[in-house]
Parts: C-alpha cells; sequence; structure tokens
C-alpha cells in the first residue's frame, strides 16, 4: 500500500517540480501569464497553455538559493514588507525570466500583494504590445458576485478569441468541466477518508492532489483523474482496515489554517507526525469545498465558474470574504476531521490573517479549542525556521495536555 | 505662514486637528445623526442624501497602537491600526454607523474586528467596492451603493430619493470646485497657502456639515486673494501616495524653506477631481461612474494605473513642481506596486522622485527630514 502512496506521491511532485520553469517551458499553444489563479478549465478547454506568476514565485522560494531571489526580490525596490512568493516573481519579471506571453489576464484576487503583482505585469513595458485582461473579483460570494464574476470570465473568453483568432470549442469546454467534476468528486471522496480516525493517508496528499489537478502543466487530464482513483481507493483500504498513516501512532490532530510553507513537509509535518504523533489533518490549501460546474447552460456554466473562482478555490475563499467564512470553515473543519487544535501560522504577509487572529483566538478559547499563532513566513526560513516552529508546537502540544 | 492666518484657516486647523468638533455635536444636538466611512472612494453624497452627517474616519490624535495591536499585528498598515485603535478608546464614540469599504486588505477587516470588538455603534456596513476600473465594474458598484441606499433607509429613516441624491450631488460638486480653486491659487509663484495648511482645509472638509463648509471655503478663497505673497521658495514640491490626512510631511518640507504646491493623496488631491457628471438619469449611476471609471483612484484600484500616472504627471506639470515626494505606508502592498512603476515614468517626464516608506504616525521625522533636505538640495531652483 504504501507504495502506491509513494507512486503518487512521485508523480505528483514531478508534475509539480516543473512549475518554477513553467513560463519558460510552456511550448504548446499561446502563452497566457496571470498574477493568480484564472479558471484552468478555460486555458485547459481552449488549448492553451497558462501559467501563474504568483505560484512560480512561490515556488522559486523552495529552491536552494530562495533566500538570494527573495533578497534581489527586496533590492529591487517593491515594498519591504511584501509577501516574499511576491517579490521573488517580481523578480523574476524585472529581470526578464519570465518567458513573454501572448496575452495576460490576470485579477485582484486573492490578496494586495497578488493584486500589485498583477498591476506590475500590466505595467511591465518590455510587454506593453501584449493584449491585456483584468478581472475584478468581488470581496462578497452570492448569487450576485457569481453572476458578476462569471460573466467577466465569459468576457475574458470573448477577448481570448478576439486576441488569437480562433473560437472556443463549447463541446470540448464542456468535456473539460465533466472530468473536472470528476476530479472534484475524487478530491472530496479523499477529504471525507481523511475523517477517519487514525487519519489514513499522509495529509498532505489533499494539497498535492489539489496543486496538481489545478497547477501543473496536466490540468483537467485523464491522467489525474486515474491518479486520484488510485489514491481514493488506496486509501479506502486503509480505512476499511483501520489503519493510520504508515509508521505513526496518532496522538494530536491539528489544523494547519495557512499556506503549507515552502520547505519539505518533512521538515515539520512529518517531524511533528513522528516525533509527537501530531498529524496535520487539514490545511488551508487543502480544504475543498468544491460544487459540480453546472452545463445545463452558458450562463449557469458561468455562473458555478464565477462560485468556483470566489468562493471555491482555496486561497479565494479564505482571503476575499470575512471573518464569518473564515470562522466557519475552522469550526467545520474541526469538527468534522476531529481536531484536538487549531494552529494559526499567520504567514508575516498575510494581511487577512493579520488582521483577524483576536477574533480566531477568542472563538478558539469560547469553543475550547486549543489555539497557537506563530507568526512565520511561509516562504522564508530565516524568519522562523521549521525546527522553531516545532518547538514551539512542541510546547503547545505539551502545555494544552494533547501530548 | 502661519502669521497671518485667515479666521477660517484658524478653524480648519482645529478641525484637522482633533477628530470630535463642534459643527459634529451641534449637528448631532438637533437630532442628527453621523456616520463615519473609510476610505475615499465612499460616496458623502449618499449619506448627505439621507439626511446624514458623513465622517471620514482618520487617527488623528493617536499616540500608539497598544489596544488595536490586540486586532491587528503590526504585520499591517499603521492607518487602520492607529484609526481602530482611537476608536477603542472611545474617540469615535459620536458615530452612530460606520460603513467600511473593502479596499485595501487591512482596511476590510476593520469591519470584522470592529463588528466583534465592544464598540457599540448602532449601524455597520461593509461596501464591497471594485477594485478594477471599468464599465462593468461601475455596474456591480451602482448595486452595492443600492444596498447601502436601502441599509441607510432601513436604519435611519426617511426616503433617499433621486432629487435628494442629485442635491447631495450638486452639493459635493461645489465643494469639489471651490477646493479645486483653492488649489489652483497654489500656482503662483508665492502661493499664498502652504501644503501644511491646505492639508487642514481637506481634512476640515471631511469632518464638517458640506453646506458649513463650502460657506467656509468661500469665505477662504476671498481671504486668501488678500493675503500677503510669502515669497518664492527654493523648490516647489507634490506629496503623492496614500492617506494624506497628516501635515507632516508637508511640515517637514516647509520647515526646511520648501512648499508643497499640490499633492495625490486620498484626502488631498484625488477628493476634490473634477465632480460627478450631471447629466440626470439615475443618480447612483453617475456616482458610481464617477468613483470607478473617471476619477484617479487610491492605487488599490487596478488597470488605472495610467489614469493616475497621467493625472500625477498632469498635477506636477501644471503646479511646475521641482520634485515629487512619494509617501509610502509601510504594509501598503498597493502603494508599493505603485511607486516601482512610477519611478521609470517620473524619470522619463523629468519629474525627481523621493520615495518614502513611514508609518501613519511617525517617530522619526529626525530622519525623514535629512533625506528629504538631500531632495530639496537636489531639486532646488
Amino acid at each position: 500500500m504504501i507504495n502506491v502512496y509513494s507512486q503518487l506521491q512521485m508523480q505528483a511532485q514531478k508534475a509539480l517540480g516543473g512549475l518554477c520553469l513553467d513560463p519558460q517551458n510552456a511550448s504548446s499553444g499561446p502563452f497566457v501569464l496571470g498574477n493568480g489563479d484564472f479558471f484552468i478549465e478555460i486555458p485547459a478547454a481552449y488549448g492553451c497553455s497558462f501559467s501563474d506568476l504568483t505560484l512560480t514565485g512561490a515556488n522559486g522560494t523552495a529552491l536552494p538559493n530562495a533566500a538570494e531571489l527573495i533578497d534581489k526580490g527586496i533590492e529591487i525596490g517593491v515594498e519591504s514588507r511584501m509577501c516574499n512568493a511576491i517579490k521573488v516573481a517580481s523578480y523574476y519579471l524585472e529581470a526578464g525570466l519570465v518567458r513573454k506571453p501572448d496575452l495576460i489576464i490576470t485579477s485582484n484576487s486573492c490578496c494586495d500583494a497578488m493584486d500589485t503583482l498583477g498591476n506590475l505585469i500590466n505595467g511591465y513595458q518590455p510587454w506593453v504590445d501584449v493584449p491585456k485582461f483584468k478581472m475584478d473579483a468581488p470581496h462578497s460570494f452570492d448569487e450576485a458576485s457569481y453572476k458578476y464574476m462569471g460573466r467577466q470570465l465569459r468576457q475574458a473568453v470573448a477577448f481570448m478569441e478576439d486576441v488569437f483568432g480562433k473560437k472556443m470549442d463549447w463541446d470540448r469546454l464542456r468535456e473539460v468541466c465533466v472530468l473536472s467534476n470528476k476530479q472534484a468528486q475524487l478530491l472530496l471522496e479523499f477529504q471525507e477518508l481523511k475523517k477517519a480516525v487514525p487519519c489514513p493517508a499522509n495529509p498532505d496528499f489533499s494539497r498535492l492532489g489539489f496543486a496538481y489537478d489545478r497547477w501543473t502543466g496536466e490540468r483537467v487530464s485523464p491522467q489525474i483523474t486515474e491518479w486520484l482513483e488510485q489514491l481514493v481507493s488506496a486509501t479506502e483500504a486503509r480505512v476499511k482496515a483501520k489503519q493510520g498513516i504508515e509508521g505513526i501512532d496518532e496522538k494530536v490532530r491539528f489544523l494547519w489554517q495557512d499556506l503549507a510553507g515552502s520547505w519539505p513537509p518533512g521538515l515539520l509535518w512529518g517531524r511533528l507526525q513522528k516525533e509527537l504523533g501530531a498529524v496535520c489533518i487539514m490545511d488551508y490549501m487543502s480544504y475543498g469545498t468544491l460544487t459540480p460546474i453546472e452545463l445545463s447552460s452558458e450562463e449557469a456554466m458561468f455562473t458555478s465558474f464565477g462560485k468556483r473562482f470566489l468562493l471555491e478555490d482555496p486561497m479565494n475563499r479564505q482571503a476575499l470574504h470575512t471573518t464569518d467564512l473564515f470562522c466557519d470553515d475552522i469550526l467545520g473543519i474541526v469538527k468534522d476531521f476531529k481536531c484536538d487544535a487549531v494552529v494559526m501560522p499567520a504567514h508575516i504577509a498575510h494581511r487577512d490573517t493579520n488582521s483577524r487572529l483576536k477574533i480566531v483566538r477568542d472563538m478558539c478559547r469560547a469553543k475550547g479549542i486549543p489555539c497557537l499563532v506563530l507568526g512565520i513566513d511561509i516562504w522564508d526560513k530565516r524568519h522562523m525556521t521549521p525546527d522553531v516552529a516545532f518547538d514551539r508546537m512542541k510546547t503547545f502540544f505539551q502545555s494544552t495536555g494533547l501530548i | 505662514m502661519a502669521e497671518n492666518q485667515p479666521l477660517v484657516l484658524e478653524k480648519f486647523s482645529r478641525i484637522a486637528g482633533s477628530l470630535a468638533n463642534p459643527s459634529v455635536a451641534a449637528f448631532k444636538g438637533q437630532g442628527g445623526k453621523v456616520v463615519g466611512y473609510f476610505c475615499a472612494f465612499i460616496p458623502e453624497e449618499l449619506f448627505i442624501a439621507a439626511g446624514l452627517l458623513p465622517f471620514r474616519m482618520r487617527g488623528t490624535g493617536s499616540e500608539n497602537t497598544e489596544r488595536a495591536d490586540e486586532y491587528f499585528t503590526s504585520w499591517n498598515c499603521s492607518f487602520p491600526r492607529h484609526c481602530f485603535n482611537q476608536a477603542l478608546l472611545g474617540k469615535f464614540d459620536f458615530l452612530d454607523g460606520l460603513v467600511v469599504g473593502s479596499g485595501c486588505d487591512a482596511m476590510r477587516y476593520i469591519y470584522d474586528n470592529w463588528k466583534q470588538s465592544p464598540l457599540k455603534t448602532p449601524f455597520l456596513h461593509l461596501l464591497n467596492s471594485p477594485h478594477v476600473s471599468g464599465k462593468a465594474m461601475a455596474g456591480y458598484y451602482k448595486d452595492e451603493l443600492a444596498r447601502l441606499k436601502s441599509a441607510l433607509e432601513g436604519r435611519f429613516g426617511g426616503k433617499v430619493t433621486d432629487q435628494k441624491l442629485w442635491d447631495a450631488i450638486t452639493l459635493c460638486n461645489e465643494t469639489r470646485a471651490l477646493q479645486q480653486s483653492i488649489y489652483d491659487l497654489r500656482k503662483s509663484p508665492t502661493p499664498p497657502i502652504s501644503g501644511s495648511e491646505m492639508v487642514a482645509v481637506m481634512v476640515a472638509g471631511a469632518s464638517l456639515p458640506k453646506e458649513e463648509y463650502n460657506a467656509d471655503l468661500k469665505a477662504l478663497l476671498a481671504e486668501l486673494k488678500q493675503r500677503p505673497a510669502a515669497g518664492k521658495y527654493p523648490a516647489r514640491l507634490m506629496l503623492v501616495g496614500s492617506c494624506g490626512d497628516d501635515a507632516s510631511m508637508c511640515g517637514i518640507v516647509e520647515e526646511l524653506g520648501a512648499v508643497v504646491v499640490t499633492d495625490h493623496t486620498c484626502f488631498g488631491g484625488r477628493m476634490k477631481y473634477k465632480g460627478v457628471a450631471q447629466t440626470g438619469g439615475d443618480p447612483l449611476e453617475a456616482i458610481a461612474n464617477y468613483q470607478i471609471i473617471e476619477r484617479p483612484f487610491c492605487a488599490k484600484m487596478g488597470g488605472a494605473h495610467a489614469l493616475r500616472a497621467g493625472a500625477i504627471i498632469a498635477a506636477a506639470r501644471d503646479f511646475k513642481v521641482d520634485g515629487i515626494i512619494g509617501q509610502r505606508l509601510g504594509c501598503c502592498d498597493a502603494w508599493g506596486g505603485e511607486f516601482f512603476m512610477l519611478r521609470d515614468e517620473l524619470k522619463d517626464a523629468g519629474i525627481p522622485l523621493l520615495v518614502i516608506e513611514k508609518e501613519y504616525i511617525s517617530d522619526s521625522e529626525g530622519q525623514l527630514a535629512t533625506r528629504v533636505q538631500a531632495f530639496i538640495e537636489t531639486v532646488r531652483r
């Protein structure tokens, strides 16, 4: 069984490993660049490659020379306390390391720093002749907002058609959406299996699965469906056998309410599992709330695109909306996944999280949920090393009687 | 320039230097309701049409962020932290309501924190404002304004009719035109009003009933036309950045003998930009178009950099400035990126730029003065 997991891990990591160089390697079809997620089903169906420069920057912080890249980002002169993933992305851009796109599609999602990167991309002088389309992601999640977002995504398709002189193949888009719905269902099935005690599979697979599904060059392909089916199948077998993660004596289940950090998972989560039996059951990027894309009409399809973009993309869900939703998610996860504690990494450049910590702390206290705030830089271990985070979390688990 | 200070300026200085003021108290004394609002893209016209007194939120008088730090960490902009700290100290207890716009990330969460805090402001509303300039976005904003209108009607009573909105638009357009007239006086080689004084003029405008303020502006205009010339300055500067309700940077410049003759800030030049088009039809649509398409906005507004940069360069030339001081509050991602882009554009336009990262309430004025002094030396006439 463990061999299946190892193979799946290697397959996904291999696909994800190319992301740093994705803009340079993009070879097939027109190349579209964005500052964040677009809506992957659209470029996948249209036959163009899409790259998210924020993700490229974030992946840069996992490289051996990450510190140097971050420092270069500071030296070019953007905001000194801006998110380091954006600094690296800005450096890539300004140093001319990003392949010139055929089209730029940006939006303000999901945070000010990503929005700023979008503005830098749009204002980048060597690309002054590249057609540009910018979308406005509202800070609300209701039917009117989904329609508003959906209309903009529809306009983005029309813009692509104008720029590239090729019409969208609507049948192909529907096929891609059917496949996407299948993959979303499989991700949710895997998520459901993680509720088992002990947790049957390394929780990092959720994140890996989401990233594989959403971000790789293999976007919405049958290969990913197969990968997810194998993951679900292998995990179902372990749940039936009441088996936890191989080699782990699970004692504490915790929620890590932020991005995972660009250091290798073994440095913190793996160590917590092995040494303390503390398992990160859920994190910010893994929490799936996907609902099926509607296919009954074009308008319904784009409205559901709008909903998925605004509410079901994990980062947009966490960062665009009110603290009420953020807190509801935390409570829901803690209850459904039987978490013993909430860890708020509070990535230093996440302005949203850094503005809602008291509310989260107060809520956890009122509900009797132990809560730890770290104040970490998930992209730069010079701010707080994984070893220091480990020590703090160990002390926290000890002092709250969880271990 | 403080000598021979017109009486109106003294009033404006007092109002800008405090939060609650006698006019607000008088308005409330007559049974009026006061609604605070963050930030510049929230239209005062809507409040005025609802019979309310709009009060632009600021952190004037704040000494630290001790109370607010429990809610916002230091990895957030100091402007909302100081404002919220003042709120927690009871300085905004005179408010009957608060409308927070979803401008930048830190500002948005003032709404959540206000709601969860012990503050008992009776009416709280989060106004979703677009972050991209465009026709579709203006349409969305119009719907959001309609929701705010309904909420105001529901809470404070009375019907906000189209006629009341047009009347409010006329009133606010008059304010903008009067403010522009005062700005125009600063084009003179010997401007009759300093940058610090102008900050007070603009801040007071966001803290007083508009009728009273417009009357004061007319009186001020007359007084300024009679004010003795202050002499020529070695350097004429422009301020660009966010907030702009704090006159400390102007003070530093003026202590060093130079003068700030214009600005592009949220309390300043961006507020008085032209006016809402009075074309008849739907007043909310006219307001939304003004706020989302026409005005040179805060850097949080994407797709509008060219408009913003164009307005800055045009003002710099119009007011014959020798250089621009860019004020960037720490942790402000939007202006961080904006100045990065402006750097090259201003260089191409031959306009020197000094970008300073500072906190809303600065405790390092000595350091700032050293940098500003060096800048003045390089641009002086």
